[in-house]
């Protein structure tokens, strides 16, 4: 903590005075302090507690009336009167030491000598304890964890596969990955980001398989974060990225406790954000989001297949409409006869370019996609039915738009939603946008020289200094057992090169069905 | 001003819209659809008839009101002239990338093509994967002036009708562009075309009424195959001849027939597959001869009659009898056309393979030598199925 408040001693903005300071030995200036400090705001709660009134042996026990645990300070208080009355009983037989040795002796107390740990304890929901004479101060945590209880995530649902998702809560979060991996080698480091929030942020990873370099270089990144605030871990993904205009998510948000344990185990590091349900995890590749945490649950071949699906559906939600204008305004003798007849017989007496049509179409779409989000859920299929009958319909028989074209959007929409990862996913159909202009302006020249430069940028981003295409370009021998096909367990031996320390056994290929041999492979 | 990234590819897409302008963009409903061009001759040019799409007629889910296609005609010296000036009377663009058929008419044949091929080569817009047919007895203008039923599309309907009968059915004979140059360019060989005519030249179905009746008297219908001397019409294989043009040239793919056995007996066949070899030898003296080895596997398809086809013997005259059937179809097309002094099998271009020197000797003169060419037909044909039954129910047992 200490190393963080150097950090950002450096920053301007906060002040910094007190922060080093010392506690006093004098119980009354630390309380006048502390209230100054706090802006005598007035859920800041303080206890004066007299042991005895003739050495006038005083402590407080302060702490934030609607961030404590109602039922932990009960107790706490009951255990407090038992102290006082221990300490009146026998008089002056308790001195100041005894009452360091009573209090420090508590259940989870810890100690502390600044003022600025001082708060951080006081604002993480901990009750502090300042006892006269004393130049330290004793925390106990307190913190109520009341939020929303573990639920099945909204937004990555399975079939199969575990139900629970991750909540707001930190401390809970990290229960359910630690319960997941119940090793030792798995770290936790919690960071304070965001100048005003202090919002808390968990760094974890395995011991010796996450690579030391990528942990390092995660961890100093996240210090050298300087902002007001960190509500969503959106924040620290744009803050931290490594090419920050790069529409592509370099960072796998997962709502899932199973899929983050899983990346653990690849070598990555998560980032728990406290006050959010989304944990990322990093480096992320190119090819993982396309990836769903249930192709590792179902049979290799069936996952392969889906997998190939869904690569076959980013390519449609990119393609598919720019490919339509661009055959139907420029290069005609590309389309098979039959259909471009088909083609030509649906587009008479449609009174729009074909650019303009499908920019209606794709637009309505999004906008179509965007009001189903933010509806309220009981008005949420009114809008199905007036995308399916007013606009796909209506239009096509008003012949305003051509019903080739409602096709080619549905593709679209639905491959874009066959992509598992929701940044992905909006990242996809935002470039299509660009594709389908260039397809518009300059036929399938615009749209290869689209694709080429595509293809250029994907190459260059990195994800936490790991190339984003990585087990394709660069290309790692052998690392391509699970990148378009889901090979099976047994055969994934290593974990991927480049992102975890290279050459970990992860898995002896060796068949347990069958009958056994000498010399196994050692796993770690 | 500093431009860097975003702000830059901005500008560049910018760019696109506004100074290219959407160049060579064209929307499918500016376009005159081509499907078919009929070629004729005119005393000073060439009338052109282009076979165009109604796309609205075929987009209407009610009975057709309007004629699936529209035919554009216009005369003039120049082809490329002749189809821009189709423009004054329609109001799209003509595009030619779609065209599934060329016709010919008759008498143009005679004259020669080769400047339409020219044209039709160097121009970007055309494909190559269209058919070119001949206009029998008549003009290219007729050929297109017929309305047909299924395909309602004239010019997909005779495209269909000759692919699916040039692969069941041996007379006629499907030829594309780069097949038509390079057997007109190449020395030894020369280009055969298929026949189209009019069946029932009276009453077409020039409106969509003749649509209703079931049975169409009158039908563009493939007929004979035209020989070519080069690029110019010299004269008609019949049906026969054609079947055996085709089996020496290896193009029967599937194709039915029948033979007599004795004076009773009918047995009708099913060509399943057909294969074909040409080697030169060369004689004492010095000439080339030629054997063409035929293969020809078939089923039965019916027996008719006092035959018993369970028989080991039967069975084997049976064969004999379909290869001299084959081997007089390639006859009668060989001593056609060597009347007509135009080798359309490609034997001088087999010669010139195997004996290039002699070729050089003889290529001036090939078409006087041609006709004194010694060709020797081998057909080895192989029974493969007998059917769903064996025996004939109808034969009566002699015991």
């Amino acid at each position: 903590m200490s190393f963080y408040n150097k950090i950002l001693g450096k920053n301007g903005s906060v002040k910094k005075t007190h922060d080093k300071m010392r506690l006093s030995k004098d119980i009354n200036i630390n309380i006048a302090n502390l209230k100054k400090e706090f802006g005598y705001s007035d859920d800041l709660l303080i206890n004066y507690c007299k042991t005895d009134a003739k050495r006038d042996l005083n402590f407080v026990s302060v702490y934030f009336g609607d961030l404590v645990d109602r039922s932990t300070i009960n107790s706490l208080s009951l255990e407090l009167d038992r102290i006082k009355n221990e300490s009146g009983g026998k008089k002056s037989e308790m001195g100041s030491h005894g009452l360091i040795n009573r209090i420090s002796g508590l259940r989870g107390s810890k100690e502390g000598f600044d003022y600025e740990t001082l708060y951080t304890d006081l604002l993480s929901g901990n009750t502090v304890f300042l006892i006269d004479g004393c130049n330290r101060y004793f925390s106990l945590i307190t913190g109520s964890d009341k939020g929303r209880s573990v639920e099945e995530p909204s937004s990555q649902t399975v079939i199969r596969g575990p139900k629970d998702g991750f909540t707001e809560g930190l401390s809970g979060n990290i229960a359910l990955i630690r319960k997941r991996i119940r090793n030792k080698a798995l770290r936790l480091e919690i960071l304070s980001v965001g100048s005003i929030t202090r919002t808390r942020v968990g760094l974890m990873f395995i011991d010796q398989i996450a690579k030391e370099e990528i942990v390092q270089e995660i961890r100093s990144r996240l210090l050298r974060i300087e902002i007001d605030g960190i509500l969503e871990s959106g924040y620290i993904e744009e803050l931290i990225k490594d090419d920050r205009y790069s529409i592509f998510p370099s960072f796998l948000s997962s709502e899932k406790p199973d899929s983050v344990a899983a990346a653990l185990l690849e070598g990555k590091v998560a980032i728990l954000i406290d006050g959010t349900p989304y944990v990322l995890t990093a480096p992320a590749l190119m090819v993982e989001f396309l990836h769903s945490s249930e192709d590792y649950y179902h049979h290799f071949i069936i996952s392969s297949m889906m997998r190939i699906l869904r690569f076959a559906a980013l390519l449609l939600t990119l393609f598919v409409p720019a490919l339509f204008v661009a055959f139907s305004a420029f290069h005609q003798e590309i389309i098979p006869t039959p259909l471009l007849i088909n083609i030509a017989a649906q587009r008479e007496g449609v009174p729009f370019p074909t650019l303009l049509e499908a920019l209606l179409m794709e637009l309505t779409f999004e906008v179509l996609r965007e009001a189903g989000i933010r509806m309220p859920r009981a008005i949420g299929p009114a809008i199905s039915i007036v995308g399916a009958l007013v606009l796909g319909q209506a239009a096509v028989e008003a012949g305003i738009i051509s019903a080739a074209m409602v096709i080619v959007v549905s593709i679209t929409a639905i491959s874009s939603f066959a992509i598992p990862n929701y940044e992905m996913s909006n990242a996809i159909r935002t470039i299509r946008f660009v594709f389908l202009l260039l397809a518009g302006f300059l036929g399938l020249y615009g749209v290869f020289m689209g694709g080429i430069a595509l293809t250029l940028h994907l190459c260059k981003i990195k994800s936490i200094t790991v190339p984003y295409l990585m087990p394709i370009a660069p290309r790692i021998r052998g690392g391509n057992k699970d990148t378009f096909f889901r090979f099976p367990l047994w055969k994934m031996e290593y974990r991927p090169a480049g992102i975890s320390e290279s050459g970990t056994a992860r898995v002896n290929a060796a068949n347990p069905a069958a009958p056994r041999k000498r010399g196994k492979q050692e796993l770690r | 001003m500093k431009l860097k990234g975003m702000p830059l590819a901005f500008c560049i897409i910018l760019s696109f819209a506004l100074l290219t302008g959407c160049w060579s963009s064209r929307e499918i409903n500016t376009l005159a659809i081509t499907i078919c061009i009929g070629i004729d001759k005119t005393e000073n040019g060439y009338l052109v008839t282009e076979q165009v799409l109604n796309p609205k007629a075929i987009a209407s889910k009610r009975a057709m009101n309007e004629t699936p296609v529209v035919l554009y005609t216009a005369a003039g010296k120049d082809l490329e002239e002749t189809i821009r000036r189709i423009t004054k009377q329609c109001p799209r663009t003509i595009y030619n990338s779609h065209l599934r058929l060329v016709v010919f008419g008759e008498e143009l044949a005679r004259n020669g093509i080769k400047d339409i091929l020219d044209y039709i080569a160097r121009n970007h817009e055309y494909r190559t994967d269209f058919y070119f047919v001949v206009a029998k007895g008549t003009t290219a203008h007729e050929i297109l002036q017929a309305l047909t039923p299924l395909d309602t599309i004239p010019g997909i309907n005779m495209y269909n009708s000759l692919a699916t009968s040039s692969e069941n059915w041996a007379p006629t004979k499907s030829t594309r562009m780069v097949e038509l140059v390079n057997s007109i360019v190449a020395d030894g060989i020369n280009p055969v075309l298929s026949g189209i005519e009019m069946a029932g030249a009276e009453n077409k179905a020039e409106s969509t009424d003749a649509l209703k009746q079931n049975y169409l008297k009158e039908t563009p219908i493939y007929k004979m195959l035209a020989v070519f001397k080069k690029d110019k019409l010299t004269g008609w294989l019949d049906e026969d001849q054609s079947r055996g043009y085709n089996f020496i040239t290896g193009n029967v793919k599937k194709s039915a027939g029948y033979a007599y056995y004795g004076e009773t007996a009918r047995i009708s066949y099913n060509i399943v597959g057909s294969q074909a070899a040409m080697k030169v030898s060369l004689a004492n003296d010095g000439k080339p001869g030629m054997e063409v080895k035929i293969k020809v596997v078939f089923d039965v398809n019916a027996v008719e009659g006092q035959f018993d086809i369970t028989s080991e013997e039967n069975r084997e005259s049976l064969v004999d009898i379909v290869e001299s059937t084959v081997i007089t179809y390639c006859e009668e097309a060989i001593s056609a056309v060597k009347n007509n002094k135009t080798d359309i099998f490609g034997f001088g271009e087999a010669i010139h393979r195997k004996y290039p020197k002699l070729w050089e000797k003889m290529k001036d003169d090939w078409d006087n030598e041609f006709p004194d060419l010694q060709i020797n037909i081998a057909v080895s044909a192989k029974l493969s199925q007998l059917g769903q039954i064996t025996k004939s129910f109808f034969i009566e047992e002699k015991q």
